[in-house]
């Protein structure tokens, strides 16, 4: 009960806090046809430090349980605008190409699974894919990340081949072609 | 000599690189439902985007995020902007905001405290929170952006001439954005 109540005031302050960003930005929110979809080649691919962090639930998720499958990581946080908006795109992509040969792993930074999951019951589609918790951005630290959000494409060997700073139209036919060419890769 | 002269000089351009001004524009707007102002640079490779932020929005989200009093308190009593940064260009485009400066009325220009000098002064304090604020520097590769709030130690409703630079290949580009207004100590009546 305690909990529920906690999450609920969680819910009110998420939400309270998404409308007063919202209102913020709504002068300067980039229309979803402004949202780019292009990913910059990371060249040389790079290597990435393995991580270990727990999910919702608290299971632990591995990259290297990951490898032998492209992985997409995004880096967020619920109080992000376009980390907000690129997250129905997200699942989207992750619906259509999810499985044996790519995963999705959203990494949040900063904040706990209860106020995750009441920004989750403000959503019209729930995501499917894991999301993970780097409370102390050690995660994101190790990839570089400046901002948020951030993602970066890994191939199934596990090494960084795109990356993309800012929110991402990730459901462009670009972007699938581009995951879909790194899954048909050796 | 005259020629040593400008081999040096040629030398210095390759070494500093070159310096532009920018040739596009900035558009002020009045956000119809709370007032505020926001500027936004046009034509530009680095497109910047400078939006007022009260200091209530400042305190909630610093205390959303379980800041101290004292950080909050602090923070929401200098002048903070929304901004975002959009490479509108077909190539890489880098930007350092210690590289930028403000000018306040009486021609002094000064610089901008990094979230780097934020979060190490924070740190001292115990909080490892840094992701509101803009990056120190970033590349933006094409179709990258990002947003953040960048701090000015001006009391609200300050007005300042706001000078920022960007570098595409060895070039580096300034332009200015003049009569920068703080945001209000309280939401405008409008």
């Amino acid at each position: 009960m305690h909990l529920l109540k906690h999450r609920f005031t969680s819910a009110a302050i998420a939400g309270l806090l998404a409308a007063c960003l919202l209102s913020l930005l709504s002068a300067a929110a980039v229309a979803d046809e402004d949202l780019s979809h292009s990913f910059a080649p990371v060249d040389p691919p790079r290597s990435v430090p393995d991580f270990s962090l727990p999910d919702m639930d608290g299971e632990l998720h591995t990259l290297q349980d990951y490898r032998g499958k492209v992985v997409l990581i995004n880096f967020w946080a619920t109080w992000c605008p376009p980390c907000r908006r690129e997250m129905p795109a997200l699942e989207r992509l992750y619906s259509k190409l999810g499985g044996e040969a790519f995963a999705v792993l959203a990494i949040n930074q900063w904040e706990d699974a209860d106020h995750v999951f009441a920004y989750m019951g403000d959503l019209n589609v729930i995501p499917s894919f894991p999301i993970l918790f780097d409370p102390e951005s050690r995660v994101a630290e190790e990839f570089g990340v400046k901002g948020l959000p951030t993602s970066f494409l890994l191939d199934r060997q596990g090494r960084v081949v795109f990356r993309a700073v800012g929110g991402r139209a990730f459901d462009h036919p670009e972007v699938e072609q581009t995951i879909r060419s790194l899954m048909a890769a050796e | 000599m005259k020629r040593r002269c400008l081999q040096l000089l040629a030398t210095g351009l390759v070494v500093l690189g070159q310096h532009a001004v920018a040739d596009g524009n900035i558009e002020k707007h009045a956000n119809p439902d709370t007032g505020l102002l926001s500027w936004q640079s046009q034509g530009d490779a680095l497109q910047l985007e400078l939006i007022q932020v009260l200091p209530d929005y400042v305190r909630a989200v610093y205390s959303s995020r379980g800041l101290p009093r004292e950080i909050i308190d602090k923070v929401s009593g200098y002048c903070v902007f929304g901004t975002i940064l959009h490479n509108r260009s077909e190539g890489p485009v880098a930007y350092r905001v210690a590289d930028w400066r403000y000018i306040t009325p009486d021609g002094e220009r000064h610089r901008i405290r990094t979230k780097t000098e934020w979060v190490q002064e924070w740190r001292d304090m115990g909080v490892a929170f840094r992701w509101s604020m803009l990056p120190d520097d970033q590349v933006f590769e094409v179709g990258d952006w990002g947003q953040g709030f960048t701090t000015i130690d001006l009391a609200p409703g300050s007005r300042f001439d706001l000078e920022y630079t960007w570098r595409v290949n060895d070039t580096t580009y300034t332009r200015t954005i003049e009569g920068v207004e703080c945001a209000p100590a309280e939401a405008p009546v409008h």
